[in-house]
């Protein structure tokens, strides 16, 4: 009977260390795995430092050119600004092409990139060569002011002498936007063409295709200075 | 003659000389005095009712130009003669300011893409020229 009583005390303290052993082994086994976790944000932070140190890189080195394009086989482009040539190299993965219309954006593909597009291109430039990121196809406009000369009050339209003595050619539409400035609040304010006089000041934007003829454009908006302004 | 005669006469030739010299000297300084002086005398040139003013040049201190921006809003920062109306003009933005200070700060918005813009600024003087500048900047989302 004693013996018996030994066995059974000894089965049970066999099974109660074992008991113990599992428990003590648990949280163990939860410590042999914290080092991998360890090594794994350690790598997660290495690459999120590499990934911020080439988007720093990237944005030193980012350059932005605009001008017409002259020819698009879908890898490179050529594009020209005031005569200056420049190569775009397409990247398949990175590059990215959009149509602004407005204030909207709209995704497009590289053969959608046409001849006489005005592109804006941003990326790495290197040896002359950018890669773009992006391309965006945009309207170009052009922003200048100078002396009103002449003012035909039947075709309405005024031609600007510029500070570089070029001569623009402006219509003014039904839809251009006319401002004058008020020489005693020094405010914007709007105006009828009949307003406007020779040896007024005209600010301008009109939008440019290339294909213009004689420096002639439709104007989008004037802000004219009146002359009164300086003699006051 | 007597010896006394004959220095007598000498001592009143001698004198007579003296005499004449200083004032042949002294004639001159008056005949200069009384002229005008026509070259202007060195290290006395004034011009009492002139005042010269030299124009401030506009200064713009940012953005360079083709610089590439993530924001929609961006800051013009530059300096130009007090008093002076500035206008900026770009496509999607007309701004007018008589500029009180010497310095200005102005927010501008952009349009996503290519932004030109003109800066151009009539001095209070009115004899001076109105002064320009010319930028391209871009606004690229990051998002893109």
């Amino acid at each position: 009977m004693k013996k018996t009583i030994l066995f059974v005390y000894l089965v049970i303290c066999l099974f109660g260390y074992l008991t113990l052993n599992v428990v003590a082994q648990t949280p163990s086994a939860s410590a042999s795995s914290s080092p991998t976790v360890v090594v794994d944000k350690n790598i997660q932070q290495l690459k999120d430092k590499i990934a911020n140190k080439v988007s720093e890189i990237r944005k030193k080195n980012n350059k932005a050119i605009s001008g017409f394009v002259l020819s698009n086989d879908g890898n490179k482009m050529i594009i020209n600004n005031n005569g200056e040539e420049n190569q775009v190299k397409f990247d398949d993965t990175l590059t990215k092409y959009f149509k602004i219309t407005g204030a909207q954006k709209k995704e497009i593909k590289a053969n959608d990139v046409k001849k006489n597009d005005y592109a804006i291109v941003s990326g790495v430039m290197a040896d002359n060569i950018i890669t773009a990121n992006v391309v965006l196809i945009d309207e170009n406009f052009l922003v200048d002011s100078g002396k009103i000369i002449e003012v035909n009050k039947d075709s309405f339209n005024i031609k600007v002498s510029t500070s570089d003595k070029t001569i623009y050619s402006l219509d003014v539409e039904t839809n251009t936007k006319q401002f004058m400035l008020n020489i005693k609040l020094l405010e914007m304010e709007k105006v009828g063409f009949s307003k406007i006089k020779e040896g007024d000041t005209v600010h301008f934007v009109v939008k440019k295709t290339g294909e213009e003829k004689n420096n002639n454009y439709s104007a989008i908006k004037i802000l004219i200075i009146p002359q009164e302004y300086f003699i006051k | 003659m007597k010896k006394e005669t004959m220095v007598a006469i000498f001592l009143g030739l001698l004198f007579g000389g003296i005499v004449a010299v200083f004032i042949s000297f002294k004639s001159k300084d008056i005949e200069l005095a009384k002229n005008k002086v026509i070259a202007p005398q060195k290290g006395k040139t004034s011009f009492p009712n002139t005042t010269v003013i030299e124009q401030q040049p506009l200064v713009l201190d940012e953005p360079a130009d083709r610089a590439i921006f993530e924001n929609s809003i961006i800051r013009l920062k530059g300096s130009a003669a007090k008093d002076s109306l500035i206008v900026v003009q770009s496509p999607i933005k007309d701004l007018i300011i008589n500029n009180k200070q010497e310095k200005f700060d102005l927010e501008f918005p952009l349009a996503l893409g290519e932004n030109s813009i003109k800066i151009v600024v009539y001095p209070k003087e009115k004899q001076f020229r109105p002064q320009e500048k010319f930028i391209k900047v871009y606004f690229i989302d990051s998002e893109l």
